[in-house]
């Protein structure tokens, strides 16, 4: 185990205030926040902050952790000294930011016997379990077709002592055809399990899909790059393009510019209404990287009176 | 439920197909009630229905709420702040997705 410096993560000195330490923590939090950051790494650097946060916002987590003293190094190989909490007295109120969460090993050996509990339900209570929430990866096609999708989630859960176990549970959910990402499909029964005779709670999965290499997907609509060679582009041509449902036939009419968008009406994710698939035009220049074809720019030059900057001339001086 | 009707049930999408009561809403996101009430009254979600008992969430009021209660729990928003959040993020996703197209 790795000791970890909570005063480090949070960027503040082992001497700082609660209200320095608060400060910091709430300016990290904004900054790495899952849902406002998109960066690859926020969810860790947020779970990081928040573990440090819970240890150092209370005054009693603060003082025990302080007193193994500042010669430890962040990375540095760790193990908490025998009786290293003796004579600390632990209140274990408070500890709603870490409901759920997945704090490090450091942590746990620390505070876990104090930091978590199993929750503890009036014998004889009946009580629904929660409601759980996972997210998935679909490809583009399945909410096209439908599809039937094995997921393997991780399901943290507290055991007696108030350990954090996580268990790997395989799942097999018929994807409706017609879903789009951001969408929840709903598990009945499929959540936490009840207390007593309590029914089970359900189980949310939020529909994302998986980078496609050909298509971007914007709600119900997609797009598809389609590379024209100048010729194609200036006097048209029928191309064969893919779609998700399989090719189809593309008139591209003469003249067309680059960046110009075909709409195939319905074609997009379907649903009623269906989405439309667009196809965006990109023109792209044959490589002139031999005599027979710089002959042929050259020709093509000379049957043009053009000049593509012609609105800069009032400008030039 | 036999093996046979599991493998061809098919799990209802929530913003198409479900309507959710104040109490459903509050066990999907593990949030309190007078929370969610708050958040109605400010309009960071925006039930069909006039009094709370009739209240349904339906299309994108699960995702807000998810995200509402944790920029309240992990930043400590209060409720306009949420609601201004919310439409700042909503607006930095249309604006990514005009990029992407």
């Amino acid at each position: 185990m790795k000791f970890k410096d909570y005063y480090q993560t949070l960027g503040v000195e082992r001497n700082s205030t609660q209200d320095d330490i608060k400060r910091a923590y709430r300016k990290l939090a904004r900054k790495y926040h899952p849902d406002v950051s998109k960066s690859a790494d926020a969810e860790a650097r947020f779970k990081e902050v928040g573990e440090a946060y819970a240890v150092l916002k209370d005054p009693e987590k603060r003082v025990a952790y302080d007193q193994m003293g500042s010669q430890w190094q962040a990375g540095q190989d760790f193990q908490p000294p025998p009786g290293w909490d003796a004579g600390f007295e632990f209140s274990g109120a408070d500890f709603a930011a870490g409901d759920g969460a997945e704090f490090s090993d450091f942590f746990e050996a620390l505070f876990g016997r104090q930091g978590r509990r199993a929750r503890s339900h009036r014998a004889g209570a009946h009580a629904r379990g929660q409601d759980h929430h996972a997210r998935v990866l679909i490809d583009l096609k399945d909410a096209y077709h439908g599809a039937r999708r094995s997921f393997s989630l991780r399901v943290p859960s507290l055991d007696a002592q108030g350990h954090v176990a996580v268990e790997e549970r395989k799942l097999d959910v018929n994807i409706p055809k017609g879903i789009r990402a951001g969408q929840h499909l709903r598990l009945t029964g499929q959540g936490a399990p009840g207390y007593g005779q309590g029914p089970a709670g359900d189980l949310y999965l939020e529909i994302a899909f998986n980078p496609d290499p050909l298509f971007r997907i914007d709600d119900r609509d997609v797009y598809l790059d389609v590379p024209l060679a100048p010729w194609e582009a200036a006097l048209g041509k029928v191309v064969t393009v893919p779609t998700p449902e399989g090719s189809v036939q593309l008139t591209i009419p003469p003249r067309s510019a680059a960046a110009r968008k075909l709409r195939l009406k319905g074609k997009g994710i379907p649903g009623n209404p269906p989405g439309d698939l667009y196809a965006v035009l990109a023109i792209v220049l044959p490589p002139a990287d031999n005599e027979r074809a710089r002959q042929a720019w050259r020709t093509l030059a000379q049957a043009f009176e053009f000049d593509p900057r012609a609105h800069f001339k009032g400008g030039l001086s | 439920m036999s093996e046979a009707d599991r493998s061809n049930f098919q799990p209802p999408i929530v913003e198409v197909e479900i309507a959710l009561t104040l109490t459903e809403l509050c066990q999907a996101c593990n949030v309190p009630e007078d929370q969610v009430v708050l958040w109605v009254l400010e309009g960071v979600i925006e039930p069909l229905g006039e009094q709370p008992q009739d209240w349904r969430f339906t299309g994108g009021c699960l995702r807000r709420t998810r995200v509402a209660w944790r920029l309240t729990r992990d930043l400590e928003l209060n409720a306009p702040g949420v609601s201004l959040a919310l439409d700042l993020l909503d607006e930095i996703a249309a604006l990514k997705a005009l990029l992407r197209r």
